[in-house]
């Protein structure tokens, strides 16, 4: 225990840089997931095949190969980049970026899935309700299928954001000092790894709890009008 | 065309076409709705008379022909595509909100209550402050009297509750003519009386009314008019005290004893 304390700092800022990367990267994740959604049940061809190509290849290949990838390979590209056009020597990545952005876009491609299903769980007839009172395509968003959709979306929802946040785990391999990277670094240099990974969890498990009253919060708020059995 | 007179019809609607791919649903229908009518539409499944309604709106865009909402034409062109269009969708918008609708399975917002329901358009679209709009509300709740569910959500109402809730949220864009799309066809039948109640007290207060329906004793007794579609044509039309009792057209003797026994 007084080793913890003693890396208290370490671990925080480690938790610090876990939160970051998890919250940034469900902003996009969220933005991604609303596009994919929208091409997908566009009907311009073009869209559709786009959104179908992101999921296929994001949700088919391992988040840690797409990570490397990024991280490695897009460094190698960015400076292929300037010596070609002679714009810049030399280009560096930073590590926080391509781990937000690569979780972000594949969870983005989850994303897109469960909010497609979600727009399609709202009964026809209520968007043609709004269509028929004078509604823009606008306000019949923003009035009948946002709420609806938040409503049937969030088990999904709520079950990729917290495999999300335990993929934010894999930018340490890139080197991104968050709480995994760490307390595996203080758990060596004390020779104690056990009782720095059993913080490390510990620290996981109070981010999905809040996470969880957060999402049951969520679900209230966006459960009206449903009829629960147990209501009677 | 009598939009261009003096006595300027609430709906007018001038040799509507509607196809789906090569199955032509509606082959030229006109018809005409000064304030106070009532018309019933009559037809056997499949004869087109649903499409027929909600090609008025624009739920379906027609493939032919044009709609007028109290003297407004309602401006279509025909796209690159080569598709029939509205040229500008703010007007069909405005237009639509002229028309009230009310769909077969109620179409409630299941996330809003009763008086909610009835107040999003008035508010979202005509731009009623919502004190105002929650006051005409509850008026036009007490009318098809289901006041005392206003704090209910769509889901807690049987059937013809909810149908008469969908009427008065029809009611509260105090529209030009409204639109009922087989309004009974999905209640159990002990409900149905509450619904065409409800809907004859709107015609004796002379509602404009274009009624899809199967219900015959409606259409006899309450309409002003009867048109009977056949493969998307106008059979037969007229007062319904003479036709009921002397149609001219086969076809419509036959519907009328298969349906009236």
């Amino acid at each position: 225990m007084d080793l913890i304390i003693e890396y208290q700092g370490q671990l925080l800022s480690g938790t610090w840089v876990t939160v970051k990367l998890a919250v940034l990267s469900l902003l996009i994740a969220v933005m991604f997931g609303l596009l994919g959604a929208w091409a997908k049940l566009s009907k311009n061809l073009l869209a559709q095949k786009t959104a179908a190509g992101y999921t296929t290849i994001v949700r088919g290949v391992p988040d840690l190969v797409l990570i490397l990838l990024v991280f490695f390979g897009g460094q190698e590209l960015a400076n292929q980049i300037g010596s070609l056009t002679g714009l810049w020597d030399y280009a560096e990545i930073s590590q926080f970026a391509a781990g937000v952005g690569t979780i972000g876009v594949v969870f983005g491609g989850y994303m897109t899935e469960t909010f497609r299903g979600a727009i399609l769980a709202i009964p026809r007839g209520q968007i043609e309700a709004g269509v028929a009172c004078g509604m823009s395509r606008f306000t019949i968003f923003r009035r009948i299928i946002w709420p609806q959709m938040v409503r049937y979306a969030l088990p999904g929802f709520s079950n990729n954001w917290l495999v999300q946040i335990k993929s934010t785990a894999l930018v340490s391999v890139i080197g991104l000092q968050d709480v995994v990277y760490n307390g595996f670094v203080a758990g060596r240099s004390t020779r104690q790894l056990f009782t720095f990974m059993f913080a490390v969890l510990m620290i996981y498990l109070v981010l999905t709890a809040i996470s969880d009253a957060g999402l049951r919060w969520l679900d209230k708020k966006y459960s009206k009008g449903i009829v629960r059995s147990e209501d009677g | 065309m009598s939009n261009a007179s003096g006595d300027q019809a609430a709906l007018e609607v001038v040799d509507l076409h509607k196809s789906f791919g090569d199955h032509k649903v509606i082959q030229g229908v006109s018809m005409t709705a000064h304030k106070g009518d009532v018309i019933s539409i009559l037809g056997a499944s499949g004869s087109g008379k649903s499409t027929f309604l909600r090609c008025i709106n624009l739920l379906e865009i027609p493939s032919a022909g044009d709609v007028y909402v109290a003297g407004e034409k309602i401006r279509m062109h025909t796209d690159k595509a080569g598709r029939y269009q509205p040229e500008d969708i703010h007007q069909v918008e405005r237009l639509r909100a002229r028309l009230g609708m009310v769909f077969q399975s109620f179409n409630l917002w299941s996330h809003m209550t009763v008086i909610e329901n009835v107040i999003e358009a008035p508010i979202h679209v005509l731009k009623i402050p919502k004190a105002e709009a929650i006051e005409q509300g509850e008026a036009l709740l007490q009318k098809v009297g289901i006041y005392d569910r206003k704090d209910y959500y769509p889901a807690q109402l049987s059937g013809g509750q909810q149908q008469r809730v969908a009427i008065a949220r029809g009611l509260a864009m105090q529209p030009a003519v409204m639109l009922f799309d087989e309004p009974t066809s999905a209640l159990d039948p002990e409900l149905v009386g509450e619904v065409l109640k409800v809907m004859r007290d709107l015609a004796e207060e002379g509602r404009t009314m274009l009624v899809v329906t199967h219900e015959m004793g409606f259409a006899k007794d309450v309409s002003s008019e009867v048109v009977f579609l056949h493969e998307g044509m106008i059979e037969e039309k007229g007062d319904p005290k003479q036709i009921f009792q002397n149609p001219n057209s086969d076809r419509f003797r036959q519907f009328l004893s298969r349906t009236m026994q």
